[in-house]
């Protein structure tokens, strides 16, 4: 039963090579769409790798050089915007709400799932369950007020404001995970550190912690990529420079007629490398423990 | 794989004397104190946005004009309208085809990524890209590939000789709804995906030598063995993938703007526009409450759907 036919090869190496393409594909085209020429970019019939790879898209990004080819007078000349130059501070403003919400929801989750894994007390299952099914009324739903709130606290354009939600809407998801990995340590530890004395606290930060980082490491930067990447609420309570998210920035500048094609994908390009680097440690961490310790 | 992971355990209660049940039984108030953050804290952005939203959905309220009570006319007037009924039916059919083709799609990937063969682990680590970048940007992607003049899909398929002139996939409204679900797919089926491996890999080896040896087929196994094998995760994935695309906003946002004309016009980007485009409130806070209405028969769903204790285990 076990031969491997080469037809069934083929099969799997061609369905491999069909999901590579369709997944990896359009990554693939943002980048070489980033460095042609606008020029090249819109002619029927397509030349798009008639000139070498061209790098003032990136240059312009973080610099503020406007590239040759813009200054061109012209039709042929392309379009440009100052908001593009926005995108280092929004990535900067993403970074620091995340990084924040990230802690905050590790410190009340990992509170919150020791309990929930290993303590008896009066409302576990019903607050457990409440906490998970919050997250599933759509968040477009809360939308109006949540501005409300947020104007009548005076917190419009800063980053408090998301922060406060964005851990309201990650720390579900965390409260799930770590509860599930808390419950698979042997709880004869635990039992044995309370035998001696040791308060529920000291349990966690003593015991269960240091047993769980893979699951901690994992839930934490889940929760950054969250918050990294949520639209709709910083949409709404971002509007300034001061406090604007990335994915607010390139749903902006997406919409706007004065940035050319060739800037937009530099600017897709940059605001991905954070998620790029992150997709390995979330894949190590948490994705692998999932499908290997599922059993349990 | 939940029936034994019981099993386990009775047999295991069975064998080992049980390590005095009376204080495990005890209550410990302690537990309250630890959970009490996260929850008041969820209860507050919780419930009272709810609140807030039914109180809104009574009132003619906008910034324009001055607030006062018209109970239930909003709904009246929301429901009514020819822009709702049209926005109901694209989330629907969105909905209808987008999660099946997802989920059906997730088994074979799954199914597929549960083979050994030379860049397996490449593809697991690397199909997460597309769930986790920003949606907002995944739209954007999107739009290159699917641009009308000289967009990627265009200019490959042009340059392979299958098309003679340039296709205007965004601006068609059936080709438009194709492209809506196509980037749904790419986002959401990594997650999908992984989630089916993982109910995969806990089918016990056993279960397939049994089957072997019955002499089942290949598509026997599978529909044997693997499927029922996969069912509870197959729920609530289904499910899971029902309120994600009823709650899908960012990708129509960034993709098509919900256009040509309302061809992709979602309730939630019709929520959107009810409310900051055309600055009704109340209609919006309607709106709101309906879709979290049918949320929560969607979460019924789930709670029915899922076996007792998968989530938290046995009472301890």
């Amino acid at each position: 039963m076990k031969r491997r036919t080469l037809l069934r090869r083929i099969v799997i190496y061609g369905a491999a090579l069909l999901l590579a393409i369709f997944w990896f594909g359009p990554f693939v085209l943002v980048a070489i769409g980033s460095v042609i020429p606008e020029a090249n970019l819109f002619t029927f019939p397509p030349k798009w790798f008639a000139d070498p790879p061209f790098l003032g898209n990136y240059k312009y990004i973080f610099t503020g050089e406007i590239p040759q080819t813009y200054l061109q007078r012209g039709a042929m000349r392309s379009m440009i915007s100052e908001e593009v130059r926005w995108i280092p501070y929004s990535m900067f403003n993403s970074f620091i709400a995340a990084v924040t919400v990230m802690f905050i929801v590790l410190v009340l989750g990992s509170l919150a799932s020791y309990a929930y894994a290993r303590l008896r007390f009066p409302g576990r299952k019903g607050t457990f369950l409440f906490v998970l099914l919050s997250r599933l009324i759509p968040t477009v739903a809360l939308a109006v007020p949540y501005y409300a709130i947020v104007q009548s606290l005076g917190l419009l354009n800063t980053r408090w404001a998301l922060i406060g939600i964005y851990t309201v809407l990650t720390l579900p998801f965390a409260v799930l995970v770590l509860t599930l990995y808390f419950k698979s340590i042997p709880r004869e530890i635990d039992e044995a550190a309370r035998v001696e004395g040791a308060t529920p606290l000291q349990n966690l930060w003593y015991i269960t912690l240091p047993l769980s980082l893979p699951s901690l490491v994992g839930a934490g930067l889940f929760t950054f990529m969250l918050a990294y990447s949520e639209f709709l609420l910083a949409l709404l309570i971002t509007n300034t420079r001061i406090a604007r998210t990335l994915p607010v920035t390139l749903g902006s500048i997406s919409t706007n007629p004065d940035v050319s094609w060739g800037l937009l994908m530099a600017s897709i390009m940059i605001g991905s490398i954070p998620t790029m680097l992150l997709v390995y440690p979330v894949w190590r961490f948490m994705v692998r423990g999932l499908t290997t310790g599922a059993g349990r | 794989m939940q029936e034994r992971t019981t099993a386990r355990r009775r047999t295991e209660s069975k064998a080992a004397p049980p390590p005095t049940p009376s204080r495990r039984r005890a209550v410990d108030w302690s537990g309250l104190l630890l959970v009490a953050p996260a929850v008041l804290l969820v209860s507050a952005f919780t419930l009272y946005p709810f609140a807030h939203a039914l109180y809104t959905s009574t009132q003619l309220s906008s910034p324009l004009v001055e607030a006062r009570f018209v109970g239930l006319q909003n709904y009246g007037d929301v429901i009514t309208s020819p822009y709702f009924l049209t926005a109901a039916r694209t989330t629907a059919l969105f909905t209808a085809v987008a999660v099946p083709v997802l989920v059906v799609l997730g088994v074979l990937v799954a199914v597929l990524l549960n083979e050994p063969f030379f860049g397996n682990g490449f593809l697991r680590a690397g199909m997460l890209l597309p769930w986790a970048i920003p949606a907002s940007a995944a739209g954007v992607i999107w739009q290159w590939v699917f641009l009308d003049d000289s967009g990627a899909l265009n200019v490959s398929l042009y340059s392979l000789g299958v098309i003679d002139d340039y296709i205007s996939w965004l601006t068609t409204p059936e080709l438009a709804r194709m492209a809506v679900v196509i980037v749904f797919i790419w986002t959401q089926l990594p997650l999908v995906s992984i989630l089916l491996l993982a109910a995969l890999q806990a089918v016990p080896d056993d279960l397939y030598d049994a089957a072997a040896v019955d002499g089942a087929s290949t598509f026997g196994r599978f529909r044997h063995v693997t499927l029922p094998g996969i069912r509870p995760m197959l729920v609530i994935v289904t499910v899971y993938e029902i309120l994600v695309a009823l709650a899908t906003f960012d990708l129509t946002y960034s993709l098509t703007g919900g256009g040509p004309g309302t061809a992709t016009t979602l309730l939630t980007y019709f929520i959107w526009s009810e409310t900051f485009n055309r600055l009704n409130f109340g209609h919006g806070a309607a709106l709101a409450v309906v879709i979290a209405l049918v949320s929560l028969v969607a979460i019924f769903v789930i709670l029915r759907a899922l076996p007792e204790e998968a989530l938290l285990g046995e009472d301890r």
